[in-house]
């Protein structure tokens, strides 16, 4: 999930909800938001929001302002939340989940939680899927088919479509394959399309930003094809 | 109780309607009592590769306005007996025809007959589901190009939104001496994608061409190498286990030359 300092988008199963930090000032607060959703706007069009500000309520003319500027965005403000009706506080959501069998909780970098949807067939020309978490699929995404997460994408089988991880700005994201060889690759507000020349198979795949730069990695320790593209 | 057979793929000039015809009239020749539908209303051209454009007077959509009984718009073969045409009609469009009457149209066909092949428009739009509303199962055609290969993949898609699983795939129009060059995408590459049961691989065939025009289905021509195809993939909807037609080129001699100095 994308997050800023102050303001962060999460997919729930409630929808997407609008996070906005509680500590923060209104001012570099909604500088921050407007900076966010530049970022994710395309995703973004026309999807319907619930905004959560902790314990603070804002007043009803800074709540019009932040109404303001989600519909300039194509966005639609449709309610708010307190956070205990979420279940989730301030820095809750970076709270590990995992634990070892003593209790004890792991978190770790590269680490990530979140809805995820899994596809358990071939994705076909023309189809599309869209969420605002992580998305898997069973099979393989042919040329045409398009899938669209806020989160990471794994496909089980060949990635030949177009996959865009992290469409909310999330650069964290990545996009893995068993084959992969997309006709274009987007992380965030990244786009690469595959090279021309090989077509040989190198076995299974991540792509991620590293640098400023998406970086396609072997999957397999050992692996040596490591290049920038 | 007969079966209802669809042959689409998406992209136009691939070969449904040859395919139709050929399919229809060796399903014919082996005994079986068949119907072949044009629905491709407007672009009327099933009639033509039969040579039965003559003698059509009524057409499907007299059929399912009403204008006319299903036996009065059925043409027989000059070639089979069992054998009739239901034509499309050329003067309307594909929305003459809803796919709630072509279900209906399915089910009347299936109890006279042992096979209705449906030959179904290029497209996705209304046309292409007229055509596969009545229909029990589904052969897509494409040719070894990217762009009729990706078009079958729609397809594929959209028949299995439409709850017609398991197509099968005819590759029509395939190069052996281009694919062996490496210039054309040979059967596996076009597996690797569609990832559904071939049926049957046709090889490009200038018999065809003649044919089409003489209104004479190749499947007929013994001589005819696209023919002998379209027989062994009649077998095969028949139930019987077929092996491919072997469409590997020999080697030449300058290959086994290369052979014999061990560069290869």
């Amino acid at each position: 999930m994308k997050q800023t300092e102050h303001v962060s988008l999460k997919g729930t199963k409630e929808g997407l909800v609008l996070y906005l930090d509680p500590g923060q000032d209104f001012s570099p607060l909604m500088d921050e938001l407007k900076q966010h959703l530049r970022k994710s706007a395309g995703f973004l069009q026309g999807a319907k929001v619930r905004c959560c500000a902790g314990a603070r309520a804002f007043e009803p003319k800074k709540q019009a302002e932040i109404e303001d500027v989600l519909r300039e965005n194509g966005l639609a403000l449709t309610g708010w939340f307190t956070a205990e009706e979420l279940g989730w506080t301030a820095r809750s959501q970076n709270e590990p989940v995992a634990r070892t069998d003593t209790g004890q909780q792991i978190w770790d970098e590269g680490m990530a939680e979140g809805t995820c949807v899994v596809v358990d067939r071939t994705m076909r020309s023309g189809q599309k899927v869209v969420h605002s978490g992580h998305v898997i699929v069973q099979g393989d995404v042919n040329p045409g088919a398009e899938i669209v997460a806020g989160g990471n994408i794994f496909v089980m089988g060949a990635l030949r479509g177009v996959a865009h991880a992290g469409a909310m700005g999330d650069r964290q994201a990545s996009v893995s394959a068993f084959v992969l060889m997309p006709t274009q690759l987007r992380i965030a507000d990244l786009v690469t399309r595959a090279p021309d020349d090989n077509e040989d198979w190198r076995g299974p795949e991540v792509a991620r930003i590293k640098n400023q730069q998406l970086i396609v990695e072997s999957l397999i320790s050992g692996g040596r094809r490591n290049k920038a593209r | 109780m007969g079966e209802v057979i669809v042959v689409t793929s998406g992209k136009g000039g691939v070969g449904k309607t040859t395919t139709s015809a050929n399919l229809g009239t060796g399903l014919a020749a082996a005994g079986h009592k068949v119907v072949l539908v044009d629905t491709d209303i407007g672009l009327r051209n099933l009639d033509v590769v039969l040579g039965l454009e003559n003698r059509i007077v009524y057409d499907i959509v007299d059929v399912t306005n009403g204008n006319c009984r299903l036996r009065q718009a059925l043409i027989k073969d000059k070639r089979f007996e069992q054998m009739f045409l239901l034509p499309a009609a050329q003067t309307k469009d594909k929305t003459a025809v809803n796919p709630e009457q072509m279900k209906q149209l399915a089910a009347e066909l299936k109890e006279d007959f042992d096979f209705a092949v449906i030959d179904c428009p290029a497209g996705i739009e209304q046309g292409f589901r007229n055509a596969i509303a009545g229909a029990d199962r589904a052969i897509v055609v494409t040719t070894p190009e990217v762009s009729a290969v990706r078009d079958a993949d729609r397809i594929i898609g959209l028949l299995e939104a439409a709850e017609l699983y398991n197509p099968k795939l005819i590759i029509n129009r395939i190069r052996p001496r281009m694919v062996k060059r490496g210039d054309m995408m040979d059967i596996n590459d076009i597996l690797d994608i569609l990832a559904i049961d071939l049926l049957g691989v046709v090889p490009e065939d200038e018999s065809i061409v003649i044919s089409t025009n003489r209104g004479e289905p190749a499947v007929l021509d013994q001589g005819s190498q696209a023919g002998e195809a379209y027989r062994r993939i009649t077998r095969r909807i028949r139930g019987e286990e077929v092996p491919l037609m072997n469409l590997d080129i020999p080697d030449g001699l300058f290959d086994k030359l290369k052979r014999l100095v061990g560069r290869r």
